[in-house]
């Protein structure tokens, strides 16, 4: 913690050189504030700012906790960090709650032989966990061992650290469930995960799939605003109209799965018209001339059928693709549509940057970026010393051989779980259970380790499954590594320690993973304080860690993205590859091509779509009261569907409904609405909890992955979470 | 003395709720102590549709039911025509929740009064806020708070250039303005 905001501009007068620490005054003064809240100073207590990061969703935006006698006071996003320009949405404000939930897990949890959770020391459990973690890796190796998490800026360093350091490559992040299909496909196309892009500035963007609007970073919503505002033509292909629609001037409600039909035909057309960028695909590029063969019957007539989508629509955005080019891009989404949803979300993914490509649209200005990242440099070995790259490989990389080995197929290590290849397996931050695929399946996958550890804040469905739980610090109760962001002015924001411990008996994840891998016999790894290591990774760019607890974030100018260069290529040919040979070697056709998606509704069956709602992140938040009670007051959990197809099934606004198929079935109430496709039924990701501990949160709605399937996405590894069909009907009809 | 007054552009809206937990947080409130309720409008038809959402809220009205209906005195118009709850005079009665035709004053359950929208900017010296909470927090700039007798004020400006009208007309004289 930091008394910072007052020093903070005499510090910031003494510093300069290339890495500026951020300057804004903010958006409230200290002064003021404190002024205000003199008077409860004078009555014993104290008052002061720290900068953290929020922990509602991934894009972890930039804020100052405001505290007074201890506690959280209030909160005002940081009008220096890069997302939250000085604003946070409904979840940052109400997932702070967290730290003061009466949910909390607040001591070690072992599971006795009648399945009950009943506390232990800390000691206890790290003796308990280290000897099974022994065990296995004498039986069967540390190849048995994996770990799951949803990168934290601390926890995705100790979490592979430590299982590395164990000996095992199985590093999962909840990439699978999430961006896994589309970061794997876009890679084999731009040798890129991802790409930015320039909405604002752009003329053109098509979003697929993704709502600024629903699953809120605000600097992507103001984006989209002032490209709205200045008459920029926004365009939303997604089975549902979205609550980005207020700044869009166009929906295209698609037919759930077939976004690739769309794609393939827009470049159909380009192709066919020689609207595309000649130069820029000669100049760069690799299998053109294969891959438009490929898709030459793709015509926007055959995409009608598939897509539901007039072919006059379909070529109509083609020309007005090609006129706004290269200021146009397909947004590259994040999970959306074809993050995990459909058995052909990595080929989408490809068909995409192909299109993207074809615009010529790469780091032109309203394009498609690869904006600038810095990351932290070389550390000194003998304070920080290098774990061994295991010996084995990833479990799940050779069936599995396009997904990107930075986030692996976690599923497909739930699998082995159940088949008996894995024997034990840690989860940080992570709720496979209820929010990756089917929850019976992995139920009986996690159910059948001979180790389970859970590291959460909450008693989730994963931790209830586990034989220990091991409780962390919420996130505004410790300090963590500093968090690199990339941009067009790459930075570096800090999740500084804002209150003291809520209960005495948790502790940081850094020292979890520190403490088990000095019980596990590789402590070696660890010599060293999350302060210490967070300092020297800001030392190596120039910075200091108090330097940034007093600003909360530091750009660096020089590292700043320019419009116009073409990036270096990272694919094997060092070529954007309309082909890929590796693609080819997996068993798909060497460029995108239609594919079928795994399942299609017949009859009156409805897919089952699932999304965010602005309020909630997954599972994670729906325990919060603020969040939940607006979950409650505007009756949230309604499935959506269309209002002809509701009439079709004598289905009423607010009736009582029966959702099913081979996997569950389940009741709630229906929102009748015009603002969906019709062979769609959106259910919102969030509720469903089936852990009693989250008292909230606890059997309110119906939860999305008890319909899916289990069933993994072929070559990408994914979860498909959006191949499964529904019936529905009314209640008592 | 001024004559503070909201507007809100409905058309910058995207029910995204972070005004209302703003507020709760800010001001301390309870989970189900909304003081901001929302209206959803769906327009259009398949696929040609629209949405709207209408963000309500203690309208502070010049001529106040809640205040007419009160038999305590709790429910006041103040000098600076900001209506506020004198919780040490409530009794809890709901009489001014009915007569409200917005529909935004709520009962906490702790306490046993009701309360409602104190357009926060004016109690900045209680709550540190420099600005309204919900203006504060709202991402797209849908909320402008001012002096509606300053004809140089921003909001004054907008509502002229944006033909921004109190939801229900000249029914209470409300003081919070809609672009729509």
């Amino acid at each position: 913690m930091s008394e910072n905001a007052i020093t903070r501009r005499s510090f910031l007068a003494g510093s300069a050189g290339a890495v500026a620490l951020a300057g804004c005054a903010g958006v409230l003064s200290f002064d003021a504030w404190s002024q205000a809240h003199a008077e409860e100073s004078d009555a014993g207590g104290q008052t002061y700012t720290a900068h953290s990061l929020c922990n509602a969703c991934s894009t972890k935006c930039g804020f100052t906790g405001y505290v007074v006698d201890g506690r959280l006071a209030k909160l005002l996003g940081d009008a220096d960090h890069p997302y939250a320009k000085g604003k946070l949405c409904a979840r940052g404000y109400g997932y702070s709650q967290i730290a003061y939930s009466a949910d909390r897990l607040t001591d070690p949890l072992k599971k006795n032989e009648d399945g009950e959770f009943q506390a232990i020391s800390w000691d206890e459990a790290y003796a308990e966990i280290a000897e099974k973690v022994k065990a296995i890796i004498g039986s069967d190796g540390p190849e048995a061992l994996a770990v799951v998490h949803d990168p934290r800026p601390s926890g995705k360093y100790y979490a592979k650290r430590f299982m590395n350091a164990l000996g095992s490559a199985n590093v999962y992040t909840h990439g699978a469930a999430c961006n896994l299909s589309k970061e794997s496909g876009f890679t084999q196309v731009i040798g890129s995960g991802n790409y930015e892009s320039d909405v604002a500035n752009s003329k053109m963007t098509m979003f697929i799939g993704r709502s600024y609007a629903d699953a809120i970073r605000p600097s992507s919503v103001m984006a989209l605003q002032e490209a709205h505002e200045r008459g920029a033509h926004i365009v939303l292909v997604d089975p549902r109209c979205s609550n980005s629609k207020v700044f869009a001037d166009e929906w295209v409600p698609i037919n759930p799965g077939t976004d690739l039909a769309l794609v393939l035909a827009m470049a159909q057309v380009l192709i066919r018209e020689g609207r595309y960028d000649k130069a820029y695909v000669a100049e760069h590029s690799v299998g053109f001339d294969e891959w438009a063969a490929s898709i030459a019957d793709h015509t926007p007539e055959w995409a009608e059928k598939i897509t539901g989508i007039p072919a006059t629509t379909i070529a109509r955005l083609a020309f007005e693709f090609a006129e706004a080019a290269p200021a146009a891009s397909i947004e590259p989404s994040w999970r959306g549509a074809f993050g995990c949803s459909y058995q052909n979300s990595g080929e989408t993914a490809r068909a995409i940057a192909c299109f993207n490509t074809l615009l010529g649209c790469w780091n032109q200005e309203g394009g498609a970026l690869f904006t600038s990242s810095v990351s932290a440099g070389e550390l000194d070995e003998a304070k920080f010393p290098a774990v061994p790259k295991p010996a084995g490989k990833q479990l799940g990389a050779a069936e599995y051989p396009l997904a990107l080995s930075s986030m692996g197929s976690n599923l497909y290590a739930a699998r082995m779980a159940k088949e008996g290849a894995l024997k034990g397996m840690f989860f940080y931050n992570s709720n496979m259970a209820a929010g990756y695929s089917n929850t019976a399946y992995l139920a009986e996958a996690l159910g059948s380790l001979d180790l389970c550890v859970v590291i959460d804040v909450q008693m989730s469905e994963t931790a209830q499954l586990a034989d220990y739980v091991l409780p962390d610090t919420s996130y505004l109760e410790r300090l963590e590594l500093p968090e690199f962001v990339g941009g067009t002015v790459p930075c570096v924001a800090l999740r500084d320690r804002v209150i003291e411990k809520v209960h005495p008996n948790t502790k940081p994840v850094d020292e979890i993973f520190t403490e088990l891998a000095e019980a596990c016999g590789v402590g070696e790894y660890f010599p060293f304080t999350v302060e210490d290591l967070a300092d020297a990774q800001l030392q190596s760019v120039g910075l200091s860690l108090d330097a940034l607890k007093t600003t909360g974030v530091a750009y660096f100018p020089d590292k700043a993205f320019t419009y116009g260069k073409a990036p270096k290529w990272k694919t094997p040919t060092e070529k954007i590859q309309f082909t890929s040979e590796a693609a080819e070697a997996a068993g798909l056709p060497a460029g995108p091509v239609w594919m079928e998606p795994a399942v299609m509704p017949a009859g009156t069956q409805l897919r089952l779509i699932g999304g965010k709602q602005a309020v909630h992140s997954h599972t994670m938040t729906a325990n919060i009261e603020d969040l939940m009670q607006i979950t409650k007051d505007y009756d949230l959990t309604r499935v959506w569907i269309n209002a002809d197809v509701a009439a079709q099934l004598g289905i009423a606004d607010g009736d009582e409904v029966e959702v099913s198929n081979s996997e569950h079935t389940g009741t709630c109430r229906a929102k009748v609405t015009q603002r969906i496709n019709p062979t769609a039924l959106f259910m919102p990701s969030h509720y469903g909890c089936s852990s009693p501990e989250q008292h909230t949160a606890y059997d309110v709605g119906l939860r999305q992955m008890d319909f899916v399937p289990f069933h993994l996405e072929p070559v990408y590894g994914a979860a498909m979470t959006q191949e499964a069909i529904v019936s529905v009907k009314k209640v008592g009809a | 003395m001024a004559r503070y007054g909201m507007l809100i552009n409905t058309k910058k809206c995207i029910g995204c709720y972070a005004c209302r937990v703003a507020c709760q947080r800010q001001n301390k409130l309870l989970s189900d102590e909304a003081f901001i309720r929302y209206e959803e409008k769906e327009t259009g038809a398949y696929p040609e549709v629209g949405v709207e959402t209408v963000p309500l809220q203690c309208m502070h009205c010049e001529d106040a039911p809640c205040v007419s209906v009160c038999p305590t005195g709790a429910a006041y118009k103040g000098a600076d025509g900001i209506v506020g709850v004198d919780h040490g005079r409530c009794i809890g009665c709901k009489y001014c929740m009915a007569a409200c035709p917005y529909q935004v004053r709520v009962h906490n359950h702790e306490t046993g009064t009701v309360d409602k929208c104190r357009f926060c900017t004016v109690s900045a010296a209680e709550t540190g806020t420099k600005m309204s909470t919900c203006v504060e927090a709202c991402l797209t700039g849908a909320r402008l708070f001012g002096d509606l007798d300053d004809p140089d004020s921003d909001i004054s400006k907008a509502i002229v250039s944006d033909n921004a009208q109190p939801i229900a007309g000249s029914l209470t004289k409300a003081k919070i303005f809609y672009v729509r």
